[in-house]
């Protein structure tokens, strides 16, 4: 049994860096090099948080911070602000989270919004101070938006293809330990 | 629960609180020292995205393809329009490449008459676009040639007919071409035939604004936009695109390379181009050689 647990663990660990993989794949396809006029969502910080909101076992500040680092790097943003900002957000949210267990998923939700409209500001705020160009703002609002919006789609199919659920209560991690 | 949790948690918490905190402060760290010595992080960036993107590739490759099969297979609805559309301007190539072999010709005669021998400086390399930026806010492609095939920074990028970017992060296998749309990209021209001097700005739109004209009467949409090569960034007489004027009145370059359909990518082979080797080098007076040339002149007389 323990052992089992382990593996899924490992194996949901795994899920997680293979996920994250297959987002960064798709958005590097050249299949339109015209200037987007859209901003979509962002698919890998959605994943982070709602993966650290349920199961922050699977989710381990090292995998956050390797994986966002590595989205930094190819995806030609500056390396090292977003990841931290996003490595922020999880933290932040998986230690709020055990306090309100019990909340809806409204409740969620808007503390997602409001920690990443946090990240958002601190992360142009964070450029614009150190005079780095950090793209047309309405893009940037618009991928916020689009973000916000894509979270519980993110939250249901994470749920129902790789059963990612709140435990129970009564449950235990892996390391034995109550969340 | 929660207790019982939190009271296990004494080991575990501090470490990772530890660990938490070394994390954060080597990202933050890595961010600022790309902000003060960028380009050794970008070389760095560029040495991942080598390692990383030719494992994407065969899977890329035929994923790609797939799409782009799925989006013409929706032109096909469209398709005897496009036929007939496509026998007229076919009648009128004829025309052109009829006129187009006796220029050529008649310009080969000329040539051999004076015995010129064209600038055998301007080969190209060319490469295959391998992926995108992968973001809405940066405009730049990546291509499958890199240092191993003797391309350097800086280096002009087309494909056949217009300007397409310029070269900037080079790995072994692979290299980035900053597009012109990108809202890093300055590129000087010359605008024909009013040889006026101006900037072309890229700013994340697919027409970039024309900026520092010296004259913007002299210039009527229209107009051919040529690189100038000055301040030695690019060869001179690249065509980049033609004027057009939005409807706010700002002139811009509706461009010539064909930015839907890039595939493949000429690089220039420019040996007279300036290399940048230290991040000053663009600002500062070259001061060294004047120095060096000092020397020189006073040894003699020592």
């Amino acid at each position: 049994m323990a052992e089992s647990r382990a593996a899924r663990l490992w194996i949901m660990r795994a899920a997680f860096v293979g996920l994250s993989f297959a987002v960064m794949f798709y958005h590097l396809l050249p299949l339109d090099m015209m200037p987007a006029r859209l901003a979509g969502p962002d698919v890998l910080v959605l994943l982070c948080l709602s993966w650290a909101l349920r199961r922050p076992d699977y989710v381990p500040a090292i995998l956050v911070a390797a994986v966002m680092l590595l989205a930094d790097l190819m995806f030609q943003r500056p390396p090292g602000l977003w990841s931290g900002l996003v490595l922020l957000a999880t933290e932040f949210l998986k230690s709020r989270d055990r306090r309100d267990r019990e909340s809806t998923f409204f409740m969620e939700w808007v503390s997602v919004a409001i920690v990443l409209l946090a990240i958002t500001i601190a992360f142009r705020l964070a450029l614009a101070i150190l005079i780095v160009p950090a793209g047309p703002s309405f893009l940037g609002i618009m991928r916020y938006l689009t973000t916000v919006a894509a979270y519980p789609v993110v939250v249901v199919l994470s749920q129902l293809l790789l059963g990612v659920r709140r435990m129970a209560p009564g449950e235990f991690s892996a390391s034995g330990r109550a969340q | 629960m929660a207790r019982h949790g939190s009271q296990s948690d004494d080991y575990a918490g501090p470490l990772k609180r530890l660990l938490l905190a070394v994390l954060l402060i080597c990202l933050f760290g890595l961010f600022i020292f790309w902000r003060i010595d960028s380009p050794r992080v970008e070389r760095f960036r560029a040495q991942i995205v080598d390692a990383v993107i030719p494992g994407f590739d065969w899977a890329m490759a035929p994923v790609t393809g797939a799409v782009k099969i799925l989006r013409d297979f929706q032109s096909y609805q469209r398709i005897h329009d496009q036929n007939q559309e496509l026998r007229r301007e076919l009648r009128q190539m004829t025309a052109w490449k009829e006129a187009a072999l006796q220029l050529e010709q008649e310009n080969a005669r000329l040539r051999d008459l004076n015995n010129v021998r064209l600038d055998p400086r301007l080969t190209y390399i060319t490469g295959v676009v391998l992926a995108d930026s992968g973001s809405p806010f940066r405009q730049s492609a990546l291509i499958n040639v890199g240092s191993r095939d003797g391309i350097v920074d800086g280096w002009a990028t087309m494909d056949g007919i217009g300007l397409v970017g310029r070269i900037s992060g080079v790995g072994a296998n692979t290299s980035r071409v900053i597009l012109l749309t990108d809202a890093t990209s300055r590129i000087p021209a010359t605008i024909q035939p009013s040889g006026q001097r101006a900037l072309v700005v890229g700013d994340n739109t697919a027409a970039p604004p024309i900026d520092f004209l010296e004259n913007p009467d002299q210039v009527r949409p229209g107009d051919r936009i040529v690189t100038s090569g000055d301040g030695e960034v690019f060869p001179p007489g690249l065509l980049i695109g033609q004027v057009a004027q939005d409807p706010g009145g700002r002139l811009r370059v509706r461009l010539a390379a064909d930015y839907e359909r890039l595939e493949f990518l000429r690089v220039l082979r420019d040996h007279g181009a300036r290399r940048v080797t230290s991040p000053s080098a663009l600002i500062l007076p070259e001061a060294a050689p004047a120095a060096d040339t000092a020397e020189a002149t006073e040894t003699p007389d020592g």
